[in-house]
């Protein structure tokens, strides 16, 4: 960790912010000061009012209390634009990038080199993006369409944008959330680059051991006030927990036992092969094989892009048809449609819930049933009250906090979004259970509760079948890690024999996995 | 502990003042209804009252009211369909020349141009779903096409419904036609005053149904999903491709079904009937809340937009407006009646005074 110069002013200092909405209090006089060349985290449960903060500090919302100062100068961004012309770039947690353009044209967007005639300068601006595009440590054709590029190219993409201006505070909101655990080191890199030249950042993540590793201070905020700061180096693990929390809780990952239901095999996978799609962004997959029990976890390792999300997609009939051999219990199934594979008592959490899952003006007990509405069928009509207290039952069981079934989800906070879509999942009662990353993106607290879920559907007899970018939840929760590399299998792994180290060597096991097929190594431009 | 559970605590007044602000702000649309009604009452109150007046100006404006309510059902789905006006126009040209040519009667000939619409309605859901083309682009294409069978069958001649038989009177099937919306022709004389006027009656029983058909059955939520968020549709087993054709039969049946109460209320069918009719059924829906992007609107919002639209029609007639003047009333309305549907408006408008105030204070 860097020394913090105490005589020089930091580099952003904000006093006493608030901010309201409607009857909300989303922020009451948070004390922040970031210093110059360090990375501050910030760390708190999903609408603890991190997001909020660092709207305002990169404009986007106005209005506020309380003031900001840069260097020492007061300032109040009225606009992104406005931030950017002050030094302070952003990068949010969705990806803000114009599919259908090149690269760079969406990293110049707004800020295009003009020739004498007022036109784009196609080759300054080419130059321009090559070089940022290096300093992100990225080889890319300027001119290919974003489309084409990975997930984690384009967050790499993002952020050659946010330094096409010249930064002094970096904020960075959940920016490995959509990344697997290399290219997170990629990221890193590049992060450390920039504070060695003097750039703030301010970084918000979930994953504790991330910050462990980038972070040199980090606040901490719970219900829009400013709980501590500490030094990220003195901080343990179950002191950030508890203070994010308000209360102590056992230590995250209870390495519990796998209940030793040793039952018949609920889904059994033979060489399921899939065509890749590069249009639609889709990995292939070749000769896939793994089998779930009854009551049993089984986790799907693998980089982005290994074919994870595909595998779980596949055999929920999103694709279609597909080649192999499936069954189900014993008997043959043959996806076809998702339609289908929830009559054959299949359930996927799609790996994105705003875009895949919910329906996000409607309602809670609107989403919740609409898997299951067959169930609630009479005289031809939706019997109402029958629906009703399905879904509140479901509400109270999974613990979602809702001020009622009649609330709208986009209201509701991420992780008890997720636990709608869970509960939709449920309501059609399935015997095997896709989960593709359930807890992106939620807090703690919601992360945890969704982990006994989990487990508790197991015991019950449900076989589940788990993606996840983060090993240590796949440690903790599967009975076997299946891991994935380029669209095959590279490794098995029983709970005795997984470790980080095992699961990400076969992770990365891409040379060997190619060394059979030539196919598939043109995108196989990382994790040397 | 989350923040959102935060916001349930906040101050019982906050939360009162914004149930009440988000109620208003779905009764607006009635707001407008009730202005209109309003003005009519203190301008012109007897006449605009009269059970006669009230009749003509709804059982005017019915068949499109009709097509408003099809039109809801596609907008629901995040769709369109711009050829409502042409399948009204065929399906009344082939009412009348079933009755004209074959001589049938009209409680056959209201099932055929049903059937006919239906078929025009699978032909639009089927070019906008599987062969992928927009639904706008798909219904520009079929708007002509129809328009243009209609005219190539009727060789560019209204066909008259009022057939005269060989001692001079109407025939029988020509004389029942009439029931169909011929002013002055009612159901169950007698009765309630001067009867029932059929195509009045066939509104509101289209949307009681299709409102019934949304809001209670299986089908109704899976067109608000489809509209919502498509993905989320399918992904939760959604037919959705059926969804989206299904919508467009209903809208074609139900564009058939109004055929020949438009040839009735004109007494023939002209090639050139219901021509730019899909404008007002599109302008009917958005009054009534529903939104293009999908997955938001009702069929009451869709009556209660037809009957603004026919009633300030109607009060600016009684009050001699112009025409001219009453086609610019008519646009400002949808206008107005789109902004005033924003639940947000009171918070945004706060927001804005602010920011003009703020701007020349720091000027000044």
């Amino acid at each position: 960790m860097p020394p913090i110069p105490d005589d020089e002013p930091p580099a952003l200092s904000v006093r006493g912010i608030g901010k309201s909405f409607p009857g909300v209090r989303a922020l009451r006089g948070v004390d922040l000061d970031v210093h110059a060349g360090t990375v501050h985290a910030l760390l708190g449960e999903n609408g603890a009012g991190k997001s909020t903060l660092c709207n305002i500090l990169s404009g986007a919302l106005t209005d506020h209390e309380g003031s900001i100062e840069l260097a020492g100068r007061p300032v109040r961004p009225h606009s992104p634009r406005d931030a950017h012309r002050l030094g302070i770039g952003m990068i949010h947690q969705e990806l803000t990038l114009v599919p259908d353009l090149p690269v760079a044209d969406n990293i110049l967007l707004g800020a295009e080199p003009r020739t004498r005639f007022g036109t784009i300068d196609k080759r300054r601006m080419r130059a321009r993006a090559a070089e940022l595009l290096a300093a992100v440590g990225l080889d890319l054709d300027p001119r290919a369409p974003v489309r084409q590029c990975r997930i984690a190219e384009q967050q790499l993409i993002e952020l050659a944008k946010a330094l096409s201006v010249d930064v002094r505070v970096l904020i960075m909101d959940e920016p490995t959330s959509a990344l697997a655990d290399t290219e997170v080191r990629r990221l890193f890199g590049v992060i450390r680059t920039l504070t060695a030249r003097g750039v703030a950042v301010i970084y918000i993540s979930h994953r504790l051991e991330e910050l462990e590793e980038i972070a040199d201070t980090v606040t901490v905020l719970r219900d829009g006030a400013g709980v501590g700061t500490r030094a990220m180096a003195d901080a343990s693990r179950a002191e950030l927990i508890g203070m994010m929390v308000g209360r102590p809780l056992g230590e995250m990952y209870p390495g519990e036992g796998a209940p030793d239901a040793v039952a018949g095999t609920r889904l059994r996978v033979e060489r399921l092969t899939v065509t890749a799609d590069p249009a639609a962004g889709r990995a292939g997959l070749h000769d896939v094989d793994l089998t779930v029990r009854a009551g049993e976890i089984v986790g799907l390792a693998g980089l982005m892009g290994a074919g994870r999300t595909e595998v779980v997609e596949a055999l929920y009939g999103v694709y279609g048809a597909v080649r192999g051999s499936i069954s189900l219990d014993d008997s043959r199934y043959r996806p076809s449609s998702p339609r289908a594979a929830i009559r054959r008592g299949l359930a996927l959490v799609a790996e994105d819930r705003k875009t895949q899952s919910l329906v996000l003006d409607n309602t809670v007990r609107f989403n919740a049933s609409l898997a299951a509405l067959r169930r609630f069928r009479r005289y031809g009509r939706v019997h109402r009250r029958a629906e009703r207290r399905a879904v509140d039952e479901q509400i109270a069981a999974l613990r979602v906090r809702t001020p009622g079934g009649e609330a709208v989800v986009g209201t509701l906070s991420g992780g008890n979004q997720q636990k709608v879509v869970l509960a939709k999942c449920l309501l059609t009662r399935p015997s095997v259970l896709l989960l593709d990353e359930p807890t992106r993106g939620i807090d703690v607290g919601a992360k945890a509760e969704i982990h006994g879920i989990c487990r508790r559907l197991a015991a019950q007899g449900t076989a589940i079948l788990l993606v996840s970018s983060e090993m240590p939840e796949l440690l903790a929760l599967c009975d076997r890690i299946v891991v994935l590399c380029e669209g095959r299998v590279t490794a098995v792994l029983d709970s005795d024999e997984a470790s980080q180290e095992a699961i990400l060597t076969a992770a990365m096991a891409r040379r060997t996995v190619l060394a059979g097929a030539a196919s598939g190594g043109a995108r196989a431009g990382e994790g040397r | 502990m989350t923040g959102e559970v935060t916001g349930v605590a906040a101050p019982v007044q906050v939360a009162g003042w914004r149930r009440a602000v988000s109620i208003l702000g779905s009764l607006q649309g009635y707001v407008g209804l009730v202005l209109v009604v309003a003005f009519g009452i203190v301008t012109r109150g007897d006449t605009f009252l009269s059970q006669a007046n009230l009749t003509n100006a709804v059982g005017a404006f019915a068949s499109r009211g009709i097509l408003a309510v099809g039109e809801t059902l596609v907008i629901l789905t995040a769709g369109i369909d711009l050829s409502v006006g042409s399948m009204l126009g065929l399906a009344s040209m082939v009412s009348a020349m079933l009755l004209v040519n074959q001589d049938l009667p009209p409680v056959v000939i209201l099932p055929l141009c049903m059937l006919c619409g239906a078929a025009m309605g699978l032909v639009n859901g089927i070019g906008s779903t599987w062969l992928r083309i927009q639904p706008f682009v798909m219904t520009l294409a079929t708007l002509s096409v129809f328009r243009g069978i209609d005219r190539q069958l009727s060789d560019n001649v209204s066909v008259g419904t009022q057939v005269a038989g060989p001692n001079g009177a109407l025939t029988g099937h020509s004389n029942t036609f009439q029931l169909f919306g011929t002013p002055g022709h009612n159901l169950f004389a007698g009765t309630l005053g001067a009867g029932v006027y059929y195509p009045v009656l066939a509104f509101v029983l289209v949307c009681v149904l299709c409102q019934l058909l949304l809001s209670q059955t299986r089908f109704g939520r899976h067109v608000y999903a489809v509209g919502g968020n498509e993905t989320a549709a399918r992904l939760s087993g959604v037919n959705t491709d059926r969804v989206k054709i299904a919508v467009f039969v209903l809208c074609g049946l139900l564009a058939g079904f109004a055929g020949p109460i438009d040839a009735a209320y004109s007494a023939s069918a002209d090639p050139l009937a219901g021509t730019s009719y899909e404008l007002d059924a599109i302008a009917a829906a958005v009054i009534g809340g529903a939104s293009l992007a999908g997955g938001r609107g009702s069929v009451v919002g869709t009556f209660v937009g037809a009957l603004i639209l026919t009633l300030l029609d109607n009060v600016l007639g009684l009050n001699a407006v112009s025409d001219n003047l009453q086609l610019i009333i008519k646009g400002c309305i949808v206008v107005v009646a789109v902004v005033l549907q924003r639940p947000d408006l009171l918070r945004s408008l706060a927001h804005f005074v602010r920011r003009i105030t703020a701007r020349t204070g720091r000027s000044s």
